[in-house]
């Protein structure tokens, strides 16, 4: 056999080979992975609207999704807004939960960052940064509180806290929010997000 | 090449050929991951196991593998095993695949694994192979460990996660950081040369 048809042969079996032994191995860890973001996905809902034991998307496009939340009792718990943006350093992925009438945000919750360590991590801490987000005003666009404040009582309804040296990691995350909240006063407007019991009502 | 005995085949990969203090191969990981103990292990593991099943496949198959094409060959290979490794993270160790984030897929092009299978797999027999495969995977480990203790202890005061500094430590901060990488690994390589001299001397 001449040299470039053993060339041939050879690197096609290889490639044949390890080909189809990454399908076998995607196609067993494959339900797997995505059962593990589902579960994910679930405890961040369960984190930013308590009281839910079931949740169910109502409104979905690419980096952003609203989820509603349900108590045992059928009752509206809340809405999970999921939504993604691009931090200082690479994307960030967050979520936060509001009232049943969409009028303040209940708890945020951060699932995927890549701020500096020490620093811009600090928007997953929650006495420094989370807990300052607690019933805020969804009416209209937020706002960051310069200087950091100290406690969350010195914050206006419409104020978030800025984390001292992490201005940038602060502002991405407000910004992420806001855009969010923008669209999701224009899908209330536009009546997309009936649920069913806005239907009965 | 004399032929080695199997124990020294093992144990210069632990130190005489230790990939990252002395062959300085693998920087990217090295530095990378290294900000957290655990982190610094799952990569060393996940790097052993590439390691380890590459040499074994490339090592029983090398007769077969035209030189021209070889490290097209060993390429595919390589990153055959690292999707594996990197699936396998990503369905069972989620945490962990989470922050070792996109440096799992760039085990691909870690030197240390293409480098021994030009340098001794594709000339040496299955069994010497695994058995140099080995070395070189604890050698890793121990330098990601040794790095990543030293950068956790100081930069975060803890030990896979466990507090082990005082209250009165306040953690320095520069040791997360990619500085605090490349100062960790430069007063390291200073001492494992200075080690090294000393033991020329007394030869």
């Amino acid at each position: 056999m001449n040299l470039s048809s053993r060339m041939v042969i050879v690197l096609t079996s290889v490639g044949l080979i390890s080909g189809s032994f990454l399908a076998s191995v995607g196609l067993l860890t494959k339900e797997r992975i995505a059962l593990n973001k589902q579960r994910e996905t679930e405890a961040a809902i369960v984190t930013v609207v308590p009281g839910t034991t079931n949740s169910q998307i109502v409104y979905e496009e690419e980096g952003f999704t609203v989820y509603e939340g349900k108590e045992d009792n059928g009752n509206l718990a809340g809405f999970a807004i999921y939504a993604s943006g691009t931090g200082f350093q690479g994307k960030i992925t967050l979520m936060y939960g509001t009232d049943s009438s969409m009028t303040k945000i209940k708890f945020l919750t951060i699932i995927e960052q890549r701020e500096t360590p020490g620093l811009g991590s600090k928007i997953t801490d929650i006495e420094a940064f989370l807990r300052y987000w607690e019933n805020k005003d969804m009416s209209s666009s937020l706002t960051l509180h310069k200087p950091a404040a100290s406690s969350p009582e010195e914050l206006a309804p419409t104020e978030v806290n800025t984390i001292t040296g992490a201005t940038i990691s602060s502002e991405k995350v407000l910004e992420i929010i806001n855009l969010s909240l923008e669209r999701l006063r224009n899908l209330k407007k536009e009546g997309k997000l009936s649920s069913e019991e806005q239907d009965a009502s | 090449m004399p032929a080695k005995s199997i124990r020294a085949e093992y144990v210069k990969g632990l130190w005489q050929e230790n990939p990252v203090f002395r062959q300085l191969l693998g920087m990217c990981p090295t530095l990378a991951v290294t900000g957290a103990v655990i982190n610094g292990i799952a990569m060393g593991l996940a790097t052993s196991f590439v390691l380890i099943f590459s040499s074994l496949v490339i090592s029983s198959i090398k007769k077969l593998i035209p030189s021209q094409v070889r490290i097209a060959c060993y390429v595919v290979i390589i990153a055959t095993f690292v999707t594996m490794a990197d699936r396998f993270l990503a369905a069972f160790f989620l945490p962990i695949s989470k922050s070792l984030g996109p440096y799992v897929p760039l085990i691909v092009v870690n030197c240390i694994i293409l480098g021994r299978q030009e340098a001794f797999s594709s000339k040496n027999s299955v069994g010497r192979s695994l058995i140099d495969a080995l070395g070189m995977s604890s050698g890793f480990v121990l330098a990601l460990l040794i790095l990543s203790s030293i950068r956790e202890i100081l930069g975060s005061g803890t030990f896979l996660g466990h507090q082990v500094m005082g209250a009165w430590f306040k953690p320095w901060l520069i040791m997360i950081f990619p500085s605090g990488a490349f100062i960790t690994l430069g007063i390291l390589l200073a001492c494992a040369l200075f080690i090294e001299s000393k033991a020329k001397q007394r030869r």
